[in-house]
């Protein structure tokens, strides 16, 4: 290269750098029991075009009936992002992996977009509604079993009737073919019948005395799960010749599905569905209606810095990813762009990221040691600088094993444990509370020993988790100003899982480290705690569910264990209390920050009438992206802002 | 050799280099005298504030106060809480909740506002508002709350035994102090980063490690360069054709592959600073081998090499004293290449997260890859990134024109 050009070539390539990165920014949190099903840090499969395949300013008045993988008319199709990372792999429910942001996600608050379940769980008010199903379900007297009706005006896409038998069947098919909703559930549902065409019967599984093992999980099953049509389960076995394996990732193009929205485009740019115009629950014991928007179309964005320009160019109506900052788009970019609630925290935090000790490592075995990196951690920082205060602070919402929302709030007697609850930054606590339990530094090096070696710890979390990553710096920089060595390590997602769900977890480099906790779902808090301290998971291998640091005690485990089948509300209180009082005595984990159930972030050039704080909505829909459990009410609240 | 300095400062192109280099690297050895804060403390609660100077302003109430009448004093306030746009949005407002349009005027702030609180209502729907524009009105009619009021706002503090709130004292809107008598001001000239740490700080401290990554690795390149050339040039025969079968290898791997699975391999937990040096040094050795060697072969049948050789000296000393001073010059120019470019492999690499960790040490890649991961550049934080990428440019745009003086001196085919 002519010596001349090189100054300008270094010059150039800077700035290429910066154009070509290509990391993933933040992190989505999957729900408690499924393994990852969709994780934006799992990097995109398929390279994309750089341009978003959309086509944002076009808005013909008349559209004509738009072409798969044509352009869509912008005024009848709702863009998101954030939801769909590579391309979509299957259409089939009995999958695990499908890949297919739009229109599969079973779990707390399922997406019934294409696939129904037979109640629609809300987060805001904690109850289930019902959509498949004909009114509330009811419990027999023992507790021991569901009963519950389908509705009569649902329908199957290919105009055939949703039946009781269809829900026997779906659950059969689960059980038979080994899904991991199976695998999940099978422990505490034990049987579902069809008595007639309408009524379905749920059995728990009992326990030796009688009692059903787990009646929140069966109860939770009714809003998690989807319910398939027996006769296309049938054509799904036929085509599978009964290989389990081949009926689970069969790619079920061919799927009859009940709800309001199915295929219509899909390839590694972009994915889209249609509403089926005959959809049932235009029916008046339904929505009365059909949804608003005729498409609903995702890009497949390479990370979240293109899915962010395309959001504040409104190629994209409903967020779904954490955008740094997101008050600048409307304080200072002046955008129609909004969050549930107008001001921060933003939105409705509903699961609690936390860092969990390795409690074998040396140590950390000692609560005294666990507490004081706990309170001198300055959580003020993490929430402001990391999440940019895109959560409640420990002072708004004091600690617990509770997520923010005001109904689990209720669940616990606040005074009782408030002298236990920290908001962090307590270096000179931290110091005494070591000092006291003799953890000191005798040889004068900054650091203080146990055994005579120095503490040294590694704090860490997968690469590229943007937000986490920034907290566990936080973290690490409490352990110096308490004589504590911490330092940080961030591995691959793809070797970090692997690891952290595997016990025992390694000697070094895993100390402290971070995961997640349960969000908004009908089985909370209690899912949450189990998750948190339960002895269930602990020490356990290929641990997807929660307490990876390996925390035993017999004492939780008991109450853990009885609060399923308490109805008592003020027992329940007393019992949450208890458990929490002896989380934050023992320390097993410390929550960083509240985090959403997820991010919803909308901009109304096109669409408005989005959920928002205060709207009106009766039951309030939640900002669940217009597409999750009762959220998708809100789909058809949506007007045109230009109509 | 003072007349070979003499020469080389005599290239402009060389002193425009070399000053600029001198200045980057003075202020990395005395910013942090004077600035004594650790690089990566964490000093912003929130991210990236803008560059400016910050003043306490629990501090300021404590300060001794002047008072100031300056007649655009109420101008300037009025002007900041409300803007043109803003007022052009209440008269909006005001239209559809049903006052005539003429009775409107965007000019005349007291009638304006006066209509405003007479007529805003939050609850009030109004068809086609967005949620996002109901929001703003909400934000605006609590900026603009009081905004012509004359009277100061009023100091209260908590009475320890009963908690009612009982007056101090009033700050008086032609209250002011004087910056330099407040108790704690804190200047960033290029604000803070996504952690809330002070940007130039930061900046001057990874642009101490960048140079440093650039000199280990520029040595390390050179130094494997330089043996293998000479040792290929000079001896030749199998020795030389083995060293060059090596060298085609690495010359057909582009090394910035190499680089990047080598630093991934590794792992972050061994990936310190040092060790990103090394990596980037043994990578970038291949085209300093290749021209040395290319030089060797021409100086190898010299007048004066072969009088040495006769003279029964040895290899090393050969190469020592009679090869090697005749290339020292191109060596020089090599080293300051690949320093520049070693300055630039790590900024790469950091940007792809395969950088030093993050925790030790601030780099010039690492910044740039936090304010990416932080969205700085689209968000428009200019202070996050650009100042780095500056750095980066300086720095190795300054070793570059060292290297064009540096050959316009030593090499024949240029000279005046």
């Amino acid at each position: 290269m002519p010596k001349k050009l090189q100054a300008v070539a270094s010059l150039l390539m800077v700035f290429s750098f910066v154009l070509s990165a290509c990391a993933p920014a933040a992190t989505t949190v999957p729900p408690t029991e499924a393994p990852v099903v969709e994780s934006p840090t799992e990097a995109p499969v398929a390279a994309p075009t750089d341009a978003p395949a959309v086509e944002p300013t076009v808005a013909p008045t008349e559209a004509p009936v738009a072409e798969p993988g044509g352009s869509l008319p912008r005024n009848e199709t709702l863009y998101y992002n954030g939801q769909q990372w590579g391309a979509v792999a299957c259409w089939n429910p009995y999958s695990s992996s499908c890949n297919n942001g739009l229109a599969i996600a079973q779990g707390d608050s399922a997406r019934v977009t294409m696939f129904e379940t037979p109640y629609l769980y809300n987060m805001l008010d904690g109850k289930q509604y019902p959509l498949l199903a004909d009114g509330p379900y009811t419990w027999n007297d023992a507790r021991t079993e569901i009963t519950f009706k389908i509705k009569p005006a649902a329908k199957w896409s290919d105009g055939t009737p949703v039946t009781a038998e269809d829900v026997a069947y779906t659950w059969a098919s689960h059980l038979k073919y080994e899904t991991n909703t199976a695998a999940a559930n099978k422990d505490y549902v034990d049987t579902i019948e069809a008595v007639d065409a309408q009524t379905v019967v749920i059995k728990a599984k009992l326990d030796e005395d009688g009692n059903a093992i787990n009646p929140l999980l069966v109860a939770a099953y009714l809003s998690g799960n989807y319910v398939m049509q027996k006769a296309w389960t049938e054509t799904l076995e036929e085509r599978a010749g009964g290989d389990a394996a081949k009926f689970r990732e069969d790619v079920a193009e061919d799927v009859v599905y009940s709800g309001p929205y199915h295929m219509f485009f899909s390839d590694e740019t972009k994915v889209v569905l249609v509403r089926n115009d005959e959809y049932w629950g235009q029916d008046a014991s339904m929505w009365g209606k059909l949804p608003a928007p005729k498409y609903l179309a995702h890009a497949i964005y390479k990370d979240n810095a293109a899915g962010f320009t395309a959001l504040k160019a409104g190629e994209v109506d409903v967020s779904q990813q954490f955008n740094a900052n997101i008050q600048d788009l409307w304080l200072k970019d002046g955008l129609p762009i909004s969050t549930y609630l107008p001001e921060a925290p933003y939105g409705i935090g509903a699961s609690l990221p936390t860092a969990f000790f390795n409690l074998s490592s040396p140590g950390l075995d000692n609560a005294a040691i666990r507490k004081a990196i706990a309170i001198a951690v300055d959580y003020d920082t993490i929430i402001a600088n990391a999440m940019t205060n895109q959560s409640a602070t420990f002072n708004q919402v004091p600690r617990s094993v509770m997520n923010p929302t005001a109904g689990e709030q209720e669940m616990y007697d606040q005074a009782a444990v408030a002298d236990l609850q920290w908001a962090g930054k307590d270096i000179e606590g931290a110091k005494a509370l070591l000092d006291e339990a003799g953890v000191v530094d005798t040889d004068g090096d900054g650091w203080r020993e146990v055994d005579g070696k120095n503490l040294s710890y590694v704090a860490t979390c997968p690469n590229g988790w943007s937000d986490w990553q920034a907290a566990i710096e936080v973290v690490a920089a409490a352990g110096k100003e308490i004589g504590i060595e911490i330092t940080t390590n961030y591995p691959e997602w793809s070797v970090y899982q692997t690891v952290v769900t595997v016990w025992p977890l390694p000697e070094a480099d895993y100390d402290i480290f971070m995961m997640w906790s349960g969000g908004a779902g009908p089985t909370q808090p209690w899912g949450r705690v189990r998750g948190l301290i339960g002895g269930e998971f602990a020490q356990t291998t290929g641990n997807w569910n929660g307490n990876w640091g390996g925390y035993i005690n017999p004492e939780v485990d008991a109450i853990i264990k009885a609060i399923p089948a308490e109805t008592d509300a003020a027992k329940l209180k007393e019992m949450y209390t208890e458990l929490t009082r002896i989380y934050l005595t023992e320390v097993p984990s410390f929550t960083l920050m509240y985090r959403p159930q997820v991010f919803h972030a909308v901009n109304e050039s096109v669409w408005t009438n989005f959920p928002h704080q205060d709207d009106g909505t009766n039951p309030p829909v939640p900002p669940m992206l217009l597409t999750d459990g009762w959220g998708i009410a809100g789909l058809y609240n949506l007007t045109l802002v230009e109509p | 050799m003072n007349n070979t300095l003499r020469q080389i400062f005599r290239s402009g192109k060389f002193v425009t280099g070399f000053a600029i280099f001198v200045a980057i690297l003075l202020g990395t050895l005395i910013y942090p005298l004077i600035i004594t804060d650790a690089p990566l403390t964490i000093i912003g609660q929130g991210t990236f504030f803008p560059p400016g100077i910050y003043v306490s302003v629990y501090d300021s109430l404590g300060s001794t106060r002047y008072t100031l009448d300056l007649g655009e004093a109420n101008f300037n306030r009025i002007a900041s809480r409300l803007s043109e746009e803003d007022r052009i949005a209440i008269k909006e407002w005001l239209v559809a909740a049903g006052i005539p349009e003429a009775d409107i005027d965007t000019a005349d702030t007291q009638k304006l506002l006066t209509q405003w609180e007479e007529n805003f209502d939050a609850k009030k729907s109004i068809p086609g508002m967005t949620n996002a524009k109901r929001n703003y009105y909400v934000r605006l009619d609590k900026s603009i709350d009081g905004l012509l009021s004359a009277e100061g706002a009023i100091l209260a503090q908590a009475n320890a035994e009963t908690g009612a709130l009982e007056q101090t004292g009033t700050v008086e809107q032609s209250d002011f102090v004087n910056v330099q008598q407040v108790a704690n001001v804190r200047f960033l000239p290029l604000g803070t980063d996504n952690f809330g740490r002070d940007m130039l700080t930061e900046l001057v401290a990874a642009t101490r490690v960048s140079l440093i990554i650039g000199f280990v690795a520029g040595i390390i390149a050179t130094l494997i360069g330089l043996t293998l050339g000479l040792l290929a040039g000079y001896i030749g025969g199998p020795v030389d054709d083995g060293i060059m079968f090596i060298t085609n290898l690495f010359t057909v791997i582009p090394s910035f592959v190499l680089l990047i699975l080598i630093s991934f391999s590794i792992g972050q937990e061994q990936r310190g600073a040092f060790t990103v040096a090394v990596v980037i040094g043994f990578t970038s050795w291949v085209w300093t081998a290749r021209a040395v060697r290319a030089q060797v072969i021409s100086l190898r049948n010299r007048d004066h090499v072969n009088l040495s050789k006769l003279s029964g000296h040895s290899t090393v000393h050969i190469i020592l004293t009679d090869i090697l001073p005749y290339i020292a010059s191109y060596v020089v120019m090599a080293l300051i290449l690949q320093i520049s470019s070693g300055i630039l492999a790590e900024a790469g690499l950091s940007i792809l997260g395969l950088g030093p960790k993050t925790t030790d040490v601030p780099t010039l890649g690492l910044m740039m890859n936090w304010a990416r991961i932080y969205q700085a550049d689209i968000q428009g934080r200019w202070w996050a990134y650009l100042p780095v990428l500056v750095t980066i440019a300086m720095v190795t745009f300054s070793m570059n024109l060292m290297n064009t003086g540096l050959d316009q001196v030593f090499n024949p085919a240029l000279r005046d």
